[in-house]
């Protein structure tokens, strides 16, 4: 690290290319608006649109201003005062995050001056600050000690002449997931900007005034957001911290894996810090295309359900009817010996986080076997074009693109719980873009205020016929959107829901180049990569082809059961937790979990992300995809790929984007997929419902969550707030 | 042991080893054990108890009988023989807690 | 496969041995090209003409526009040369903290392998001796080029961090709207 600081003082300022890409971009748009102003930082011209502020023009060139209070996410307040520069003859050094540049101006960020400013703001906030750095849980990655460091001073002015003590603050309970000591507060804000502008929760704000200011909920009360562990990592000090990683490590000792998360559709980027072997916690990655910069709750704190109800031995239903631990020789050949006899009567279902290696070699294996019976947990209809044409089940405008839509239409979903990001998106879009918002489905709080136009199915043909008075707004929308929860299209009408969403889409006539409207909203990681691979979506098939043998790969939502299926059917289930896939098995392989592999998943834009091994597989657990080729290879049907690269070279035979990471892959022929599901079944009267409604329902949803400790305490906590009269 | 050899019987432990010492030999060779039947060929020195050992190498010269300030407690455990490589092996166990809790499947009635 | 490094060529710059050894002469050599008069150095003109050219040629850089692989002969053991997969990224900003001065370089590291325990005291133990490997480059290519002198398979983790840049101003703080105003600002 010191020698690229090095390298990058002696280069002069070495910018990082992210800093360099949009200078390039600003001195392109030169010619088109003439209006840009130039000014100076530290005596390096740049220009910049007319508005900006100086501190994201000194970005531009790669200096940064020191900060408390300023984010670029969030909205400016200048309270921390930390960003005081010299500008050239004003008498008194000015706030950088709040003060638009003027024409000329000569900004000094090194200058005497500017320093001396700093050093009396941190003087000032370090009064009130305790030194617990060695016991406080930000110590090592927090911004005040940096810049304490750089700025503070070696001795203390700050005499204690009343013995009064220094500023204390009693701590707030802001529920399981959040830790806080308030002593340690500078009152940057950022947690309350954050709470009222992204998460839309209005919760946190300040009470008191000088030195007797304080941050909180006003009432003791559960700080309820899907997104709430957000404000652990805005917070610049310890004040606010994660309680599940209290006291656990230093950000020193920790090894950081980059990796997808898989709770959700939404693909977020995260790191995944490790130590010993043992996942400690789950920050968010920077992907501005996905997740911004924030994570959903499940996502950073299910982790500990990682650790619990784990499969860590292959197992087998002995003769009293018990599953009991063997080793991986006996429960190969067991299950070898099942699929040999049961031949093309197999049925694979595939639950919501299996990985793209692991579907495409159990597709293969079961092909081999001469099956075709590979479905997904999740149903999504399969009438016209069902999915053979992509555009039809892929969020296709992108994640990022909702950002600059104007009029939303969200029919049978709930962002809110269901891709916490993408809601965060839409009520970006909601602020900043005066987009209007409408829902079809069961009225629910989305954090925003939408129009809501009915409950029922119908309400689409309303919305497409003209006599809804959304109707209108989505017409002359230049960037209209339309987005449906897969869940919706479980019904069985739902191809007719897709069909009247999709010819919805297409009145949307005066919409620039390129822009999709329609749009689906998967719940679960796997499946766009599944269908991707050719998986049936539902199991309704299986539940007709009476199959002898079922083999679920980590399908745990209960989609089908033992009574549905003949009764001397073998069932295997492959997976990493202990759920209600394995409860009905007959043979257990343990697989790995999604920190365990390096695996493929397609979000629900259609963009294939990998995630990296960042610890090992517990006990006796293997990589998924191995497992299926030591199946394959024990009945003498040997898969034809032995590492890594070689399933991927097979998933790039299957579909090539499915290897070309973190690029979106998007669809089209829209006009076809509407004509081939012109096949007119209406639409039927019976209400729409989302299965996850409220925060209490969000936190455990699929194995891994289920499993975690955390996530147990969050209802609860959730529960008991609603009791409570706040 | 595995050689002919007169000595006077110095003594019999409760196992049936018998413990042999004449100092015509030198010193080194003059004490010396003979298994007991029971063990056949299967032999081996962590079969000698610990208050023989103490005679047998030298660190005393009272065998155990003759010895008054050896102590006696209820409470001391029998002696054991080394049983490394076979059924009855001591084997460590982890004084860790385990990071990974594993699954246990449901009693089915 | 796409993501596999398929060889690019690189560039193997090799250090002259007589800068390595005697770095004085390469410096007058540059102090003298700047003086009008043509001097000749004293070390220079006791030598035969071939051994003045030969001096000359190992001056400076010699570049090798073929690709390089010295696996052979770092004493590298086989399996951490032909089973290792490279990650080269940049590395992003610790969410927890806003500084951004130690980002901007890329970096290489190693896939995890299995880790175990010490049974006694619950210590963390790996047999992979590269685990603890980073190294930084000041470009992709620099990493690429490293990667593949070495004899590794590597692949590139690209990541999105263009954000495109929207003026902020105070002054919306307090504008009247009724979607962004809210009670606890």
């Amino acid at each position: 690290m010191l020698r690229s600081t090095l390298s990058k003082v002696l280069n002069g300022s070495k910018l990082s290319p992210n800093l360099v890409c949009v200078t390039f971009r600003a001195s392109s748009d030169v010619a088109k608006k003439p209006e840009k102003i130039e000014v100076f930082i530290d005596d390096q011209p740049v220009l910049v649109d007319p508005g900006t502020t100086v501190l994201q023009a000194a970005a531009q060139v790669g200096v940064e201003i020191p900060r408390f209070c300023y984010h670029e996410r969030l909205a400016v307040a200048g309270n921390c005062r930390m960003c005081l520069v010299e500008v050239e003859k004003s008498p008194k050094p000015v706030a950088a995050c709040a003060m638009p540049v003027m024409k000329g101006w000569r900004i000094k960020t090194n200058s005497d001056m500017t320093k001396k400013a700093r050093e009396g703001v941190m003087e000032f906030l370090l009064v009130n600050h305790p030194l617990d750095c060695p016991i406080c849980d930000q110590g090592g990655e927090c911004d005040l000690q940096d810049q304490s460091m750089a700025f503070g001073s070696d001795r203390s002015r700050f005499t204690d002449i009343q013995f009064s003590g220094k500023r204390a603050v009693e701590d707030k309970d802001l529920g399981p997931l959040i830790k806080t000591v308030m002593t340690r507060c500078i009152h940057c804000t950022r947690c309350i900007r954050f709470a009222s502008e992204v998460a839309g929760i209005d919760d946190l704000g300040t009470t008191g005034r000088g030195s007797d200011m304080q941050i909180g909920t006003y009432v003791e009360k559960f700080f309820m957001s899907e997104l709430s562990g957000n404000v652990i990592d805005l917070c610049p000090v310890g004040a606010l911290t994660s309680k599940p990683y209290s006291f656990t490590a230093r950000p020193w000792e920790i090894r950081k894996i980059d990796s997808i998360d898989v709770f959700d559709a939404v693909g977020s980027n995260i790191v995944v810090s490790t130590r010993t072997n043992e996942v400690l916690r789950i920050l968010p990655r920077t992907n501005e295309e996905i997740n911004e910069e924030w994570l959903a709750d499940k996502s950073r704190f299910a982790y500990d359900g990682l650790k619990r109800q784990r499969l860590i031995t292959p197992m087998l239903r002995d003769n009293k009817n018990q599953l009991t631990p063997v080793d991986w020789e006996a429960a190969l050949l067991t299950v070898g010996k099942v699929l040999q006899q049961a031949g093309p009567n197999v049925a694979a279902i595939a639950g919501g986080m299996a990985d793209a290696e692991t579907l495409v070699a159990v597709k293969d294996l079961l092909n081999r076997l001469g099956s075709e019976l590979t479905c997904t947990e999740h149903v999504f209809p399969m009438d016209g074009s069902g999915t053979d044409l992509r555009s039809s089940y892929l969020l296709n405008n992108k994640i990022s693109g909702v950002e600059e839509a104007d009029a939303v239409l969200l029919i049978g979903t709930n962002p809110r719980f269901e891709a916490p990001l993408l809601n965060s998106r839409l009520r970006k879009t909601y602020l900043h873009n005066e987009a209007e918002i409408a829902v079809i489905g069961p009225k629910v709080d989305l954090t925003y205020d939408y129009h809501h136009l009915g409950t029922s199915a119908k309400a689409i043909n309303d919305v497409a016929n003209g006599s809804s008075p959304f109707s209108k707004v989505l017409k002359n929308a230049k960037k209209p959107l339309v987005i449906i929860g897969a869940d919706l299209l479980k019904r069985s009408d739902g191809a007719a829901i897709l069909s009247a969403a999709q010819s919805l889409a297409a009145q949307a006539t005066n919409k620039p180049e390129g822009w999709k409207v329609l749009n689906v909203l998967h719940k679960v990681a796997s499946q766009v990569a599944a269908l991707d691979i050719g998986y049936t979506p539902g199991v309704d098939k299986i539940r007709e082809a009476k199959p002898k043998v079922l083999f679920l790969i980590g399908a745990d939502e209960g989609a089908i059961n033992k009574e549905d299926l003949p009764s001397d059917c073998f069932i295997i289930y492959q997976g990493h937790h202990g759920d209600q896939g394995a409860c009905i098995a007959d043979a257990i392989l343990p697989g790995a979990a999604y920190t365990e592999k390096q695996a493929t998943y397609v979000n629900t834009e259609g963009r294939a992300q990998q995630t990296l091994v960042a610890v090992s597989p517990p006990g006796q657990a293997k990589e998924d995809w191995k497992i299926v080729r030591a199946v394959s290879e024990i009945i003498g049907m040997k898969l034809p790929y032995d590492d890594i690269n070689e399933i991927r070279s097979r998933l790039n035979e299957v579909a090539p984007h499915l290897i070309r990471y973190g690029d979106v892959e998007g669809a089209n022929y829209f006009k076809q997929a509407s004509q081939l599901l012109q096949e007119k079944k209406s639409v039927d009267d019976s209400p729409i419902d989302v299965k996850i409604k409220d925060l209490q329902d969000y936190f455990m949803t699929d194995a891994i969550s289920r499993a975690s400790p955390t996530m147990a305490k969050c209802v609860q906590a959730v529960l008991k707030q609603k009791e409570s009269k706040y | 042991m595995d050689e002919l050899k007169i000595g006077t019987l110095k003594g019999i432990d409760k196992y049936g080893n018998k413990y042999y010492e004449n100092n015509r030999f030198f010193y080194g060779r003059n004490r010396w054990i003979e298994y007991a039947p029971k063990y056949g060929t299967d032999y081996d020195a962590s079969q000698v108890p610990a208050e023989w050992y103490g005679w047998l190498h030298y660190k005393t010269d009272l065998t155990p009988d003759k010895d008054p300030a050896r102590p006696k407690y209820k409470w001391m455990v029998d002696h054991t023989e080394n049983l490394s490589g076979f059924s009855g092996a001591y084997i460590p166990y982890s004084t860790t807690r385990p990071k990974i809790e594993a699954w246990v499947p449901p009693k089915s009635s | 496969m796409a993501f596999l490094g398929q060889g690019s060529n690189s560039l193997l710059r090799i250090t002259p041995i007589l800068k390595r050894v005697a770095p004085g002469i390469a410096s007058t050599c540059v102090k003298n090209a700047s003086k009008d008069a043509n001097q000749i150095r004293t070390d220079l003109a006791l030598l035969m003409p071939e051994e003045v050219e030969q001096r000359k040629k190992l001056e400076g850089y010699i570049t090798v526009d073929d690709k390089t692989d010295i696996s052979p002969v770092t004493g590298v053991p086989e399996e951490h040369v032909k089973e290792r997969l490279v990650r080269i990224y940049m590395p992003p900003k610790n969410a927890m903290q806003s500084g951004t001065n130690n980002l901007g370089h890329w970096e290489i590291d190693f896939e995890t392998r299995q880790r175990w325990e010490n049974p006694l005291m619950g210590w963390c133990s790996t047999g992979d001796p590269l685990s603890n490997m980073k190294v930084q480059f000041q470009s992709k290519n620099d990493a690429i080029s490293f990667c593949e002198k070495n004899g590794w398979q590597w692949f590139i983790q690209e990541s999105k961090l263009e954000k495109s840049v929207k003026p902020k101003s105070y002054g919306i703080n307090f504008s009247w709207n009724k979607r962004t105003r809210t009670s606890t600002k």
